[in-house]
């Protein structure tokens, strides 16, 4: 068996473990709510009999294990219950929610990359003058504001005295387009419709950049101190004492290896913007799982809770799958690593 | 054949669509905070109410301008005693292309009470019978005086459409209603997306001809953002802003010369005193509350511009315009001295009170409310404290006395337009414990006075037991009576609204206002 | 000491960030002092002067209800620096004893302890907190719970790695071959050891709790009015956005300030403690 499918064997029996501890502990939590969830669910107008029969019905009466063996059963055939604030299924509104927010999650993590890498490699290449101050400061600043501060002075600035972007939602109104993917950008150029992608794009540019922010300072900074550490080992000084220009010397010998650790981060990074998508998509009402989440949040709806925050755990177990994996094609070392990274 | 003509008509108006590319479609967005309900039978709030009105008709509809009701889906309707009559027009189709008939309303108020949810408990005790193909007639287990006007809460669904929908775990076809429309309305619903938007088409075959400028598309987007509608209206990308505004942005869009559209006369905003604890289980240690409320800063926080306000001065608890209301000159006002007096009378000594003065977390306004009575009541020496209450909590809070906060701000309004659906819900001993009556008031005087009110046989029997309850509650306080509820919302130049802006085209009823068929768009 | 001093002072970014953070903690200590409207933490009204923008009377400006947002932001500090001195102070110790255990002794209990935290870890920190607010009531006591029961991980993952590096130590081993008993050397061995990344990262952590805090506040499922908070004053001020812009810039500014400072003192902490990332 080779060393990648070695890996992402071991990643998936873990993450089977997790998955039925996180399961728990949703249960657990979903649980401890005060207040009686099937009079919550009846709304206002209930008689005691409905709400007792409702209570039949969600299995409230039985001991907490049968009802968590309910709650598996239900989740093996795909069944996450009705969701009381929208009337409908929760796996169908997961599945028409989720795609929004994975779209702006996924583009604030190339963001995050792609802006995020060359400022931290050009930080370290210069290394106590000025752009690395600069660079300094700015990340920092941006690791110093929940998202939603920069969402509302991002909106201020860019929606409200310069209106060049759109202040809510994912596409105007007068584009309709057929859903295939959900993934507006994808659905829009299956499509053929440019003006469409291209008005996908410009609603999405703001919240992305919001979302992204934090993480951009955050990739910046490890990627900087990474290199640092790697410029301090023995073979680069010695490729830099041999006059190799510093170019080539950050991109063949300094990159590569500062880049293991940083992979690592960005995986948690993510993570993190699957969490600050909750206030961002609230700032800029856009329409996916996490404004979802807190919608059913607020109105104490418990299956819609518990499969909510169960799809962004297991979105962020296959993140860091796929991280695990690419880690182990930059870096051959791994394979003989018997523990490897938990 | 139905089949047939309905895709006849379709082509034609596909047709239409090519050889007249020019005819723009007119498109009106407008917004509710909270999530419309499709379901008819589970309409209750104002978003269901906009749903419910465009995309389901009733039997009659509230007149125009004054009191009383005109036929709809009904040609006309007798009275005799408990027994309602009603002939329907032969002329009326659902949207799907079944023609309406009696077997249709009878299905409709029996699917409305087997799901037992939204305003179903307006048709406790009735039942429904067809005399033949169209005639109708309900029955009543008892007299109830308003049951007219209730009919205005009881949409008429297409029972063909339902049953092929329906399933043996779904029998009323809950799943196809909440996301679909099944009924003869002059919108019909083309997407429904309960994160952003419900979008409602013109229904081309109304039974009732709509005017060249009514909207051929509606969205009635949900859970914006006060500052996302400010901007969208400011750029031109939205029409009518809901009524859950606040004053300060509402006013700030009046500036920027938007409209002012309004809606009144069958709502109040109330201060509702939990009687089954102390210390508000005392008369006296609730007049001093009543007294102490600052109606005048109440009011003055509602203002949105010169001569326009979220809300009119109380004068009891029925709203002024509504029958058995006082006059408008008898206006709640503050006052100290008799707020102390009342104190003296008091047995709790006001250092331990330690009120619960609770707001729902949906309705910002009511946290400066709760921040008012806090600073008004601390000067008789009550200690408070401030609880946010998401609505859906509050539901469940108030189902026991003990857990029911001392105080709940409540926004209300009678559903059918009656001050029976207005006061009854609130006050009589049988319905404790809804988030209508977290008084939990029980007092055998005001039952006896909300009977004779809604049994009254004639206007002015009812109107004289409504007076009577008014000047009752008035001296016991089971709640302060803040002020007399205004729905303000702010349009767009493109759109005129008849009914929310001539009080001679005003329904009277919550939400009708909204009957977008009415409305006229302008061009652009 | 003087060495350390030395380090900060020569950084002069370390130095504005020891200045903020002082600043910050003095000004949330003596707010009841230098408030210029010291009762306007509570519930008072004062429509006369409802909504003004900046001025000589109100720096920062009015909130709807006419209370002054200067002073309020003085008293919201306490409120943030309060909570995260609390989850730190409960989550570290959690976290430490845990990542002890797990990291010296191995074998069964590092398998449980890990895979416990791995659990936690799996689901996004905001997340975790966002869920649990969600079934528990808005209080400023649950909000420190929720906090909590997503910060010790993080603790017992570092705790855990140094252990499990440091066991192999000489220093270990010798105590272990003297007969040192398991709980002595892992806290009076090993803990010492771990204590300067564990008090950089509770540095660094301060303003992350802040920010998570306020995150939840700003969701509606924090610290309850009338008690000032910033994150719900930022929530709170969105609403009344582009006109009252002074509701929300001032709030959101003040924690930018504040987690600023925090961060700025931790990476100049790091480098006088020699503690990696």
């Amino acid at each position: 068996m080779s060393p990648v499918l070695r890996i992402l064997a071991r990643r998936l029996g873990i993450s089977v473990i997790v998955l039925i501890g996180v399961s728990m502990l949703i249960f657990a939590i979903a649980r401890i709510i005060p207040g009686d969830p099937a009079r919550i669910a009846l709304g206002p107008s209930a008689t005691p009999e409905m709400v007792q029969a409702l209570r039949a019905e969600m299995h409230l009466d039985e001991p907490l294990v049968a009802q968590y063996g309910h709650f598996v059963a239900d989740l093996a055939r795909g069944d996450l219950g009705q969701s009381l604030y929208t009337n409908r299924p929760v796996t169908t509104d997961i599945l028409e929610f989720l795609p929004a927010t994975l779209e702006l999650v996924l583009v604030a993590g190339v963001l995050m990359v792609v802006l995020g890498l060359p400022l931290g490699i050009l930080a370290a290449r210069h290394r106590g003058r000025w752009p690395d101050h600069v660079i300094r400061v700015l990340t920092l600043l941006t690791v110093s504001a929940p998202s939603f501060v920069w969402a509302v002075i991002l909106m201020l600035l860019f929606a409200f005295y310069l209106p060049i972007f759109p202040v809510a939602g994912r596409i105007s109104d007068v584009y309709a387009i057929e859903r295939v993917t959900g993934f507006l950008t994808i659905d829009t150029l299956l499509a053929g419709n440019f003006a469409a992608f291209a008005d996908a794009v410009h609603h999405m540019i703001l919240p992305a950049v919001a979302l992204s922010l934090s993480g951009i300072g955050q990739a910046a900074r490890l990627t900087r101190a990474n290199m640092i550490e790697t410029y301090d080992k023995p073979y680069i000084e010695m490729a830099q004492a041999y006059g190799f220009l510093p170019v080539r010397v950050a991109r063949s010998y300094a990159l590569k290896p500062s880049l293991i650790p940083s992979l690592t981060i960005i995986g948690l990074d993510f993570a993190a913007m699957l969490g600050n998508a909750f206030l961002v998509e609230a700032v800029f009402a856009w329409p996916g799982l996490s404004r979802y989440g807190v919608n059913v949040i607020l109105r104490k709806d418990l299956n819609a809770i518990m499969g909510t925050v169960l799809v962004i755990a297991i979105t962020f177990l296959i993140v860091n799958i796929i991280v695990d994996l690419l880690i182990a094609f930059l870096n051959p070392r791994i394979r003989h690593s018997t523990r490897g990274a938990s | 054949m139905i089949k047939t003509k309905g895709v006849f008509a379709a082509a034609l108006v596909a047709a239409t669509a090519l050889t007249a590319p020019a005819l723009a479609q007119s498109v009106l967005r407008l917004d509710e905070v909270a999530v419309g309900e499709l379901d008819p039978a589970k309409a209750s709030d104002y978003a269901d109410s906009i749903l419910m009105f465009n995309v389901y008709d009733t039997l009659l509809l509230p007149r125009q301008g004054g009191p009383g009701h005109v036929p709809h889906l009904a040609s006309g309707w007798d009275v005799d005693g408990v027994n309602f009559t009603f002939t329907l027009r032969e002329d009326v189709t659902f949207q799907s292309g079944n023609p309406m008939t009696a077997a249709d309303v009878v299905y409709s108020l029996e699917r409305m009470q087997a799901l037992g949810q939204g305003l179903s408990y307006l048709f406790g005790g009735v039942s429904a019978e067809a005399l033949d193909e169209m005639t109708v007639r309900f029955t009543l287990e008892e007299p109830y005086a308003p049951f007219v006007s209730s009919l205005v809460r009881l949409p008429i669904v297409d029972m063909a459409l339902i049953e092929a929908n329906a399933t043996e775990d779904d029998p009323w076809a809950e799943a196809f209603l909440s996301a679909n429309g099944a009924g003869t309305g002059a919108y019909t619903v083309t997407a429904h997306n309960p994160q952003s938007e419900t979008v409602m088409a013109l229904n081309e075959s109304y039974f009732l001809p709509i005017g060249e400028a009514a909207p051929d598309e509606v969205r009635l987007r949900y859970g914006l953002e006060a500052a996302t509608v400010r901007t969208l209206i400011a750029q031109g990308e939205h029409d009518i802003a809901s009524q859950w505004l606040p004053p300060e942005v509402i006013g700030a869009l009046a500036e920027d010369g938007a409209q002012l559209l309004t809606e009144s006369g069958t709502g109040a905003f109330y201060v509702k005193l939990n009687t089954a604890r102390a210390p508000l289980d005392d008369v006296n240690c609730r007049r001093a509350l009543a007294h102490a409320f600052d109606y005048g800063t109440a009011l003055q926080m509602i203002e949105i511009a010169d001569g326009v306000s979220q809300g009119s001065p109380a004068t009891g608890a029925i709203p002024v315009g509504m029958f058995g209301a006082n006059g408008p000159e008898m206006v709640m006002t503050r006052d100290m001295d008799a707020a102390r007096a009342a104190m003296e009378a008091c047995p709790y000594p006001a250092a331990d009170w330690n009120l619960e003065i609770s707001w729902i977390a949906e309705v910002p306004i009511e946290e400066r409310f709760a921040l008012l009575m806090q600073a008004n009541f601390a000067e008789l020496g009550i200690s408070s404290t401030i609880e946010t209450l998401p609505w859906a909590l509050f539901t469940e809070r108030v189902t026991t006395p003990e857990g029911t906060p001392h105080i709940s701000q409540i926004f209300f309004n009678a559903v059918t337009g009656d001050p029976d659906t207005l006061l009854y819900g609130m006050y009589h001993s049988s319905v404790p414990g809804t988030w209508q009556s977290p008084e939990y008031l029980n007092d055998p005087m005001v039952d006896a006075a909300l009977e004779a009110g809604r049994t009254g046989a004639t206007e002015a029997e009812r109107s004289e037991a409504y007076a009577a309850l008014n000047a009752l509650l008035l001296e016991i306080a089971p709640t302060i009576y803040g002020y007399d509820r205004q729905s303000v919302f702010a349009a767009s130049d493109r759109v005129s609204v008849p009914a929310l802006s001539d009080p001679a085209m005003a329904f009277g009823l919550d939400g009708m206002g909204f009957t977008f068929r009415l409305m006229e768009m302008a061009d652009g | 000491m003087i060495r350390a001093w030395r380090i900060i002072a020569g950084n002069p970014l370390s130095l504005t960030g020891l200045g903020l953070v002082t600043l910050i903690v003095l000004a949330a200590l003596v707010a009841p002092w230098i408030a210029p409207f010291p009762n306007h933490n509570g519930a008072v009204v004062d429509f006369a002067y409802a909504n003004r923008g900046p001025t000589a009377r109100n720096w920062f400006g009015t909130d709807l209800v006419g209370r002054d947002i200067f002073s309020r932001i003085l008293y919201a500090y306490q409120i943030s620096l309060g909570l995260g001195l609390v989850v730190l102070a409960i989550a570290t110790p959690i976290g430490t004893v845990v990542g002890l255990l797990a990291g010296y002794m191995g074998g069964w209990t590092e398998t449980i302890l890990m895979r416990i935290v791995d659990i936690f870890l799996s689901i996004p920190p905001l997340v975790l907190a966002i869920a649990v607010m969600g079934v528990l009531e808005p209080t400023l006591t649950n909000a420190m719970i929720a906090v909590t029961a997503m910060w010790w991980p993080w603790y017992a993952r570092l705790v855990y790695s140094i252990a499990r590096s440091e066991r192999e130590e000489g220093y270990v081993l010798a105590a272990e071959v003297i007969g040192a008993r398991t709980f002595h050397i892992a806290f009076r061995e090993i803990l010492p050891n771990c204590m300067p990344a564990i008090v950089t990262k509770m540095t660094l952590d301060m303003g992350f709790v802040i920010i998570i805090a306020s995150s939840l506040s700003f969701l509606g499922l924090g610290v309850q009015p009338p008690t000032p908070d910033l994150g719900s004053m930022v929530a709170e001020g969105a609403r009344y956005l582009p006109d009252s812009w002074w509701l929300t810039v001032f709030p959101g500014l003040a924690i930018l300030l504040a987690v600023f400072g925090f961060n700025l003192l931790g990476d100049g902490l790091r480098e006088v403690l020699g503690v990696d990332q």
